[in-house]
């Protein structure tokens, strides 16, 4: 690889996980995982319930201390440049919330002010953000009164506040009505094309990835067992589908423990 | 630690506080009425049932050889005792419901004329509100008579009453006069305290343990606020909710037991405070390093529950470390010294004692105020330890040793 070719992915490149392991006590949720995601690119994240998917994200945001890795945001490192790198970073787990007795626009002006955006700038940023996620008819409302669809548009409009280079959409259409999940999808589509930002998805609708995602990193009881694209995991698993290749890949990877 | 971030954070805690019903309802509202409606309430319930026992009739044997003394007479002046003069034995009143006895000795009038002592015996199952209350009356009354009967005596001697009360006691308060009622200094330092503790706890746990249930606390913990500045915002919420409920209380408190002295018509009761100026700055200092103390080890401790089932059960043993120091610090002979001022809560409470009697050392309150200082931003270290400890924000297994050895 030339040296021109070495800067280029150096300046693209806004995540990267550099082995990042988590241990609670003796055991090991995460071991060592390593991915990077590129700007304009949407990463999905998958793996069954209680594989390390959430810890591994919880690091990449700094909720969560790596045992032992690192996580660089926008070439920040999320340990030793907490400050630098949440700037880039916009995350959306299932463990958040909205504030319930705030309406839209105090919600997204309370999160814009944490992140000091200049007050014009914020005022026209989160007016763009109301438009954009269709909030308006709503967005006197307190949160605590908003349907699950209305909740989660707010929520992703949050994770943008401080526009952000990096964006971590945990489950983002769980609970979701058809149509509510098509225009968060189309959106998160929109933000990695024409924004140019890096996308980490995660989910457990295998046909959402198929639709949506560049890459793929499958983690499985703390390991990540696949790093490529959908036809990567196909042709290695000989499946025809995604989730027939999922399983595949999961139940070998069994097989090889158990077999251990 | 930016101060914009700090007043961003705090804003919208006292925003959300004032947005909920339930929260304003318990800081302004109930400590509002609480008081003047439950001291009229248990005012108003202890006289009528007073008057209503004063007018439940009652029987009253009377052995018969007092008919020729003046106790037929003095019962009389009572319509509610139905007076039967018959003899009686003590065995004779076992079991009778609403009757007493008064038994005289047979030689009662042989006694008294030979200048002896005559034993007045009244029978009543004081165990009966209604007996015990008429048996103190009558006892009040008969001693009344037997004072009569002693003058008679001496004038028969020509003596003057004194002569049988050769020592006149009396005692001369000199409490200083800027002090506070006696019943205030017992029980205000408590209050105070209390209601400190519970302005802070009840905001502290809904912005701790009620925002990990409600999801809240992570996305927080993801932007660019740094733990200080969160536990800063957070911590000047609870304080600025402690303080205002304290000051409620206790407000309501004094316009209570005002209401209720006029309504006694007793002047004496009266309970405003009248202490002097420096008096009530040394009163707010220590309230306000009180509830520095008290909202940081509030949210401190609460922060570790997952839900406010769980929050709820930590509120017991932190009162007890409110209330116990408190009830010692009134006990006869506790007073603040070098050892006493430097015991967390307890120190305040004495001060506050020590304030409202009058008689208070600025050089000992000012090491109170020290003490109070010190132990009030160890209680915030210990916040933001707790505020810092990723277990604990992300609602994990918290590891104790990594948290204490930190």
């Amino acid at each position: 690889m030339t040296n021109r070719q070495n800067q280029h992915i150096y300046m693209s490149t806004l995540i990267e996980a550099r082995g990042l392991i988590k241990d609670f006590g003796d055991f090991r949720a995460v071991n060592n995982v390593s991915f990077q995601v590129e700007a304009g690119e949407i990463f999905g994240l998958l793996g069954p319930n209680g594989a390390g998917k959430t810890t591994t994200l919880r690091m990449l945001s700094g909720l969560l201390t790596p045992s032992g890795g690192e996580a660089i945001m926008n070439s920040h490192s999320m340990q030793k440049e907490q400050m630098a790198a949440r700037r880039s970073l916009g995350f959306l787990t299932g463990d958040m919330d909205l504030y319930r007795r705030l309406n839209p626009r105090e919600l997204l002006m309370y999160f814009g002010k944490l992140y000091e955006t200049p007050k014009a700038e914020l005022n026209a940023r989160v007016d763009r953000l109301i438009e954009a996620f269709g909030i308006t008819p709503f967005v006197d409302r307190h949160c605590e009164k908003l349907s699950t669809g209305q909740k989660q548009r707010v929520s992703i409009a949050r994770t943008l506040v401080h526009d952000p280079k990096i964006v971590v959409l945990d489950e983002p259409t769980t609970g979701l009505d058809i149509m509510a999940s098509e225009f968060i999808l189309q959106f998160i589509k929109k933000m990695a094309r024409e924004e140019g930002k890096a996308l980490i998805f995660s989910t457990h609708n295998l046909t959402e990835v198929e639709r949506l995602c560049d890459r793929i990193g499958i983690i499985h009881e703390g390991d990540l067992v696949y790093l490529g694209d959908v036809a990567g995991i196909k042709k290695q698993t000989g499946q025809d589908t995604l989730p027939q290749a999922f399983f595949e890949l999961v139940k070998e990877d069994k097989m090889a423990t158990s077999s251990l | 630690m930016r101060s914009h971030i700090i007043a961003t954070i705090f804003s919208k805690e006292i925003k959300e506080v004032l947005r909920d019903k339930r929260m304003l309802y318990l800081i302004i509202l109930l400590p509002f009425f609480l008081y003047p409606v439950l001291f009229t309430l248990i005012g108003g319930v202890g006289a009528s049932q007073q008057e209503k026992l004063m007018q439940q009739e009652i029987a009253v044997w009377v052995s018969p050889n007092a008919t020729d003394t003046p106790l037929p007479e003095i019962l009389a002046e009572d319509p509610s005792l139905k007076v039967e003069m018959k003899a009686f034995t003590e065995a004779d009143l076992e079991g009778q419901k609403r009757t007493m006895g008064i038994q005289l000795p047979d030689d009662y009038q042989e006694r008294l004329n030979n200048g002896q002592s005559a034993e007045i015996v009244i029978y009543a199952d004081q165990s009966q509100d209604v007996l015990n209350m008429r048996e103190r009356i009558l006892r009040t009354q008969l001693t009344g008579l037997g004072d009569q009967l002693l003058n008679e005596r001496l004038a028969s001697k020509e003596l003057s009453p004194e002569f049988a009360n050769p020592l006149s006691i009396d005692s001369v308060d000199l409490s200083p006069e800027e002090s506070g009622d006696r019943m205030m200094v017992a029980f205000l330092p408590m209050m105070i305290l209390l209601f400190i503790f519970i302005g802070c706890i009840y905001i502290a746990i809904d912005i701790t343990a009620g925002e990990k249930e409600r999801r809240t606390l992570q996305t927080l913990f993801t932007t660019t606020a740094s733990t200080k500045e969160i536990v800063a915002g957070k911590f000047l919420a609870v304080a600025a909710v402690g303080i205002v409920s304290a000051t409620m209380n206790i407000l309501s408190l004094v316009v209570a037991m005002n209401i209720q002295a006029y309504l006694l018509e007793e002047e004496s009761a009266g309970m405003a405070m009248n202490l002097a100026p420096e008096a009530w700055v040394w009163l707010v200092i220590l309230v306000l390093l009180t509830t520095l103390f008290l909202g940081a080890l509030s949210l401190a401790v609460v922060l570790l529950a997952n839900s406010y089932k769980e929050a709820q059960s930590y509120v017991s043993p932190l009162m007890m470390v409110v209330l116990i120091p408190a009830m010692m610090a009134i006990m006869p002979g506790v007073e603040l010294n070098m050892q006493t001022a430097l015991i967390p809560v307890f120190n305040v409470a004495l001060s506050i004692v020590a304030i409202l009697k009058g008689n208070f050392d600025t050089s000992m309150l000012a090491i109170v105020a020290a003490a109070s200082f010190v132990y009030g931003i160890l209680a915030l270290y210990l916040a933001s330890l707790s505020f810092g400890n990723e277990n604990i924000i992300t609602g994990e297994k918290v590891n104790w040793k990594a948290l204490l050895g930190k």
